[in-house]
């Protein structure tokens, strides 16, 4: 098969070249309809469960995105100047459009409550204008601390600082509210120090820097692809194929992610660096040999053919076990990284097609003249540095045989102890440099304030609030004494609530009916009434002082833990109104002792200006309420950490009968797609792991060769995770993505190193003259190969984004480590076990 | 009645009484004519209100309350009880206001459940009213002095004026426009614009019943055009007229309401 299609290749070269520029065209048109994907919360699928439960909890208690606009002034915030800003910033932000301005908050459009005078309760905004002295701006700050919700949340514990919440109504309205926001706040005569960062606006700056990666670290890779392609071949017509294969390669799979309707996500981003240089590595064979192997006058077409079919079956199966790492990708339930593996595998094979089609096509079409120049040009390999440094490191390799085995054995403890110490955290923010502005802006807003990320615990009450009702109703249309009439009605009345009708309107309902029935019917319904209030107050469960005594204590639990910034909560609301209705001492800082007192108290806090701020801690029936966390870090590890808190709390202090607890927020959700992902991950690595050896018995038709051969990438992987965890990285996402691929792209050196080991050894049928010649041609053909992938992925050390950084590193050094691990490993262990692997072989028998 | 023909006697009076044409419109006449019908109508009123708020999300929150109302001069002072009877929690919390024309308005609460008498004192009336969509200041009127009035037009059914704020930075709206019925001089619809001239707010009449010979909005609805909700107010049990006697309007009734004049079934 593999010859009759270099026949084809070769013979209609013209069709070859348009059906691939035709092809890639098509899928090049595909680009422009680029959509770029920034959403940490994507890395979950749609229908994930905590997912799906943190943005029912975000419209259940009518949570927006938000921009948040942080103001220090080391002098102190309560300033005229300082405030006058915030005060005109805020003003600004309500009307722009796109803002949800019932839910902006900022110290000048918040409600003041405070005691006038014995007797009397004044409520007011809190900054309706500016103060006008450095008295009145004091007095706000007076007001402002003594308030739970504002203290540490919109103005600092230190006095320093103040922050402006800017919900929004769509995030992809951000960076335009933000720019807006930005250029007002230039346009302020205020020499305080301004921030704007929150969710939306971290996202945006991310996708931004996605595109400036992919502009500029893929075509760098390009660039540094071509340069080595010319130190080893000198021969530019030449090195355009491999060129060719690696752009037709990078073009035709993100043409192809993107007509397929799939994002660009900070994973897909990266496909084409990954496929650059994975693409030009088969190429580079393929010259290698081609030009060793042509001599001037040959016919090219049939060094071609030579030449192929030497290297079609390596180059098949590398192509394959690279892939199998990609695509066991997929395994892990993290939507984005699936996208990726899915497509850096196929973009793996179409780069072996286009290889094994294409470059035949190409190299038969070269002139004579150019083929010359190429023999000519080709550098003596025998003068380059790598030659005598390859040489050492084979006799090396070869004489210690036991003592090598013995340092990798040890190395391989070590670093098993090493991945023992690894840590488990991310943190999407640290995915900016740290002199990142985003970056500074949330160190600056978190050393001020509580915090500024955000986790909820959500209380929900069991069980339907209506069936008591509906069972209510119903005794009573089972009561003779009704006329038919009224049975009817009652019966479509309990209809009506199963259906999902609220419960005061049917109290209306009956009260209407009332009026118009018989004194009997008057009373039983009177009666029925009665009873339905009773049910409907009952429910309202987060009025009852007793839970919201539990949330209070969980809180005052929570802050002793010293892990949390401050938490929010109904109880806290409850407790100031109540404060103030009372002495406004700190001795009136209780709940009332009845769930009416706590109902009358919410009457007066919705009697303000933003009688819907209630509503972001409790549902309007009272079924559902919940905590507001805010934590000063966004690490996956703290927040990990609150979450085994408030299990042990639980543990010790149940819950209130009948209530669940489940968290929210996107601390929260962080640390589940990172659970997820280092479970896939785990699964992705076993099963790539199983697979890869599974097809190297099969390669090399030998358990043990199979064995063999994932030796060197074993320990590679285990080294490189081994000094993650003695380093004390954090193992967060990028270096767990790798972990599977690296393994597909290492074996292809162990590959080639045993298919030409065993055939030199079958020719010459000596040991050390096959170790020698190993070191001679074949493991130059290795460290080029190594070289070009690690150099292909060195132009991401410049992206703007940490995951990149991290990425490029990391592949770098896998690639470079596990080259020197397998020139060294192989040698050193298939002597000791070479009665075992070459049993066939009648090898002269002499102590190495 | 006769003080309605009175005061439509009076508004003619004023009309023919200035110099200018007479095909031309008194605004000020119109204003103060729809201030009396929509709140000043008899001597005193009572009427068992009732309010479903509804939020953005269609959530639900029932009100219930009677107000009791004494005027104590047309279009001038006033007293207001506010008794709480649903949601059933709230059962017994009562509001007293003492309206005045010339300064801020007295206000007092009870709340039964923490058996507290309360004075408020209020930077600004544009408040919720318990939660809902009206503010305080749709509840008891606002002073038609604060505002300046010019008619957009005039058509054979309304009058459709522009009101703005003499004091804009004590309100969130930059000018509303209030469409009066000539037959009953009640307001139909207030419009609220904000500062880049967004409708965001209305106000909207939606049934009149004449009630012992005063027209009166018996159903009304406020729409929160911004972030969506709404409140629908509904009244009903009005009477006129009653002769309330001045001593209930006192902090005694706000413990110990004045049980005879809140029986609605007589």
């Amino acid at each position: 098969m593999a010859d009759s299609l270099i026949q084809f290749a070769i013979h209609r070269r013209k069709l070859v070249y348009w059906t691939l520029l035709l092809l890639t065209l098509v899928l090049v048109a595909q680009l422009p309809r680029i959509r770029i994907d920034t959403d940490p919360e994507n890395m979950l699928p749609q229908d994930n469960a905590a997912r799906q439960f943190h943005n029912q909890t975000k419209q259940t208690f009518s949570m927006h995105d938000t921009i948040v606009v942080g103001v220090v002034n080391p002098e102190g915030i309560y300033q005229s100047h300082s405030l006058q800003a915030l005060f005109e910033v805020t003003e600004f932000a309500a009307g722009l459009d796109g803002v949800v301005q019932a839910d902006l908050m900022s110290l000048a459009n918040v409600d003041n409550i405070i005691q006038e005078g014995p007797g009397t309760l004044r409520f007011e905004w809190m900054m309706k204008s500016p103060p006008g002295d450095r008295e009145a701006a004091e007095r706000i700050r007076v007001q402002a601390e003594r308030l739970p919700l504002l203290f540490n949340t919109l103005v600092s514990e230190d006095g320093q600082a103040a922050a402006l919440y800017v919900p929004i109504v769509d995030k992809n309205q951000s960076y335009a509210i933000a720019q807006q926001l930005r250029e007002f706040i230039r346009g302020l005569d205020n020499q305080d120090d301004w921030h704007i960062t929150g969710l939306p606006v971290a996202e945006d700056r991310f996708g931004y820097e996605m595109f400036v990666q992919m502009g500029i670290s893929a075509p760098l890779a390009g660039l540094t692809i071509f340069i080595l392609l010319w130190v080893f071949f000198r021969n530019i017509p030449f090195i355009t194929a491999p060129m060719i294969v690696a752009m037709a390669t990078v073009l035709i799979t993100m043409g192809l992610l993107i007509g397929m309707g799939f994002t660009v996500h900070i994973m897909s981003s990266m496909i084409a660096i990954f496929l650059m240089p994975i693409a030009v590595v088969d190429s580079v064979h393929i010259l290698s040999e081609f030009a060793d192997r042509y001599e001037s006058g040959k016919d090219p077409k049939q060094v071609i053919r030579q030449v192929m079919g030497h290297l079609f079956t390596p180059m098949l199966f590398t192509s394959i076990t690279s892939t199998i790492g990609f695509l066991s990708l997929m395994l892990t339930p993290i939507p984005p990284v699936q996208v990726f593996g899915a497509f850096v595998g196929f973009g793996i094979m179409l780069a072996f097609l286009l290889t094994v089609i294409f470059v035949p096509a190409y190299l038969a079409g070269l002139s004579d003249n150019t083929l010359n120049r190429l023999t000519q040009g080709l550098p003596d390999e025998s003068q380059s540095r790598l030659t005598p440094a390859l040489i050492a490191l084979g006799r090396l390799a070869g004489s210690h045989a036991k003592l090598w085995v013995m340092g990798f054995v040890a190395l391989f403890a070590v670093s098993l102890y090493g991945i023992s110490l690894i840590q488990i955290n991310d943190n999407p923010v640290r995915w900016f440099k740290a002199d990142h502005e985003l970056r500074i802006a949330d160190r600056v807003l978190n050393q001020h304030f509580a915090g500024t990320y955000d986790a909820y615990l959500v209380l929900q009450t069991e069980g339907q609030a209506i069936q008591p009702a509906i069972n209510a109703i119903s005794t009573l249309a089972a009561e003779p004494a009704l006329s038919d009439d009224l049975r009817l009605w009652l019966n479509q009345l309990s209809q009506q609530l199963s259906k999902g009708q609220d419960l005061s309107a049917a109290l209306l309902d009956i009260e209407d009916k009332l009026f118009s029935a018989s004194s009997t019917e008057e009373e039983l319904l009177s009666t029925l009434l009665s009873q339905l209030e009773a049910i409907g107050s009952e429910a309202k469960r987060f009025l009852d002082p007793a839970v919201l005594s539990y949330m209070s204590q969980l809180q005052i639990y929570l802050q002793e833990t010293g892990l949390v910034g401050k938490s929010n909560s109904l109880a806290d609301i409850v407790k100031t109104v109540n404060r103030e209705l009372h002495s406004g001492q700190d001795k009136d800082f209780v709940l009332p002792d009845s769930s009416n007192g706590v109902a009358q108290t919410l009457l007066q806090y919705q009697s303000s200006h933003r009688p819907q701020d209630l509503w972001h801690f409790v549902t309007p029936d009272y079924r559902q309420s919940l905590i507001w966390l805010q934590l000063t870090s966004g690490d996956n590890q703290d927040m990990t950490a609150v979450m085994d808190k408030v299990r042990t709390y639980l543990d010790l202090h149940p819950l209130p009968e009948g209530l669940t607890l489940n968290w929210a927020g996107k601390a929260y959700l962080n640390v589940i797609w990172q659970q997820q992902m280092v479970e896939g991950m785990l699964d992705s690595l076993m099963s790539a792991f199983v697979i890869v050896m599974l097809m190297m018995m099969l390669l090399f038709r030998s358990i043990l060769f199979g064995v063999l051969a994932m030796l060197p990438l074993t320990l590679t992987i285990t080294l490189i995770y081994g000094l993650i965890g003695w380093l004390g990285k954090d193992y967060d996402m990028p270096i767990a993505v790798l972990s599977a691929l690296t393994l597909g792209l290492s074996v292809d050196f162990a590959i080639h190193f045993i298919e030409r080991f065993r055939a030199t050894l079958s020719q010459h049928k000596d040991w050390q003259t096959t170790l020698a010649l190993m070191f001679e041609e074949p493991a130059r053909a290795i460290s080029r190969n190594a070289i070009v992938i690690a150099m292909g992925f060195t132009p991401l050390l410049f992206a703007p984004l940490v995951p990149y950084i991290t990425v490029g590193v990391f592949l770098a050094s896998i690639m470079a480590i596990s080259a020197l691990v397998t020139l060294v490993m192989l040698p050193a262990v298939m002597t000791l076990l070479r009665r075992w692997l070459f049993k066939s072989l009648n090898l002269n028998e002499e102590k190495p | 009645m006769m003080k309605k023909l009175s005061l439509a006697a009076l508004a003619a009076g004023l009309l023919a009484g200035s110099s200018l044409n007479a095909a031309e419109v008194d605004i000020n006449a119109i204003v103060k004519q729809a201030e009396q019908a929509a709140y000043y109508a008899g001597e005193d009123g009572r009427s068992a209100a009732r309010m479903m708020i509804t939020d953005a999300q269609g959530r639900k929150q029932l009100r219930q309350f009677i107000i009791l109302r004494k005027d104590q001069s047309d279009g001038g002072d006033q007293d207001m009880l506010v008794f709480f009877s649903r949601p059933a929690d709230v059962r017994g919390t009562v509001f007293r206001v003492s309206k005045h024309k010339d300064r801020d308005d007295d206000r007092w609460l009870y709340l039964p459940g923490l058996d507290l008498v309360k004075r408020i004192s209020a930077g600004d009336k544009r408040t919720s009213f318990v939660g809902s969509h009206f503010f305080y200041e749709d509840v008891s009127g606002r002073n038609t002095d604060q505002d300046n009035f010019t008619l957009l037009e005039e058509t054979d059914s309304q009058y459709r004026l522009q009101a703005v704020p003499k004091q804009p930075d004590t309100v969130e709206f930059t000018r509303y426009e209030v469409s009066i019925d000539k037959q009953t001089m009640l307001p139909m619809l207030i419009r609220f614009f904000d500062a880049k001239d967004r409708e965001y707010r209305k106000v909207e009449a939606l049934k009149v019943e004449t009630i012992e010979g005063y027209p009166t909005v018996t159903h009304s609805r406020i729409q929160d055009l911004q972030n969506g909700g709404e409140t629908e107010m509904q009244f009903r049990f009005i009477s006129y007229d009653l002769g309330l006697p001045d001593d209930i309007f006192s902090e005694r009734s706000l413990r110990n309401p004045p049980g005879q004049w809140l029986d609605l079934k007589e």
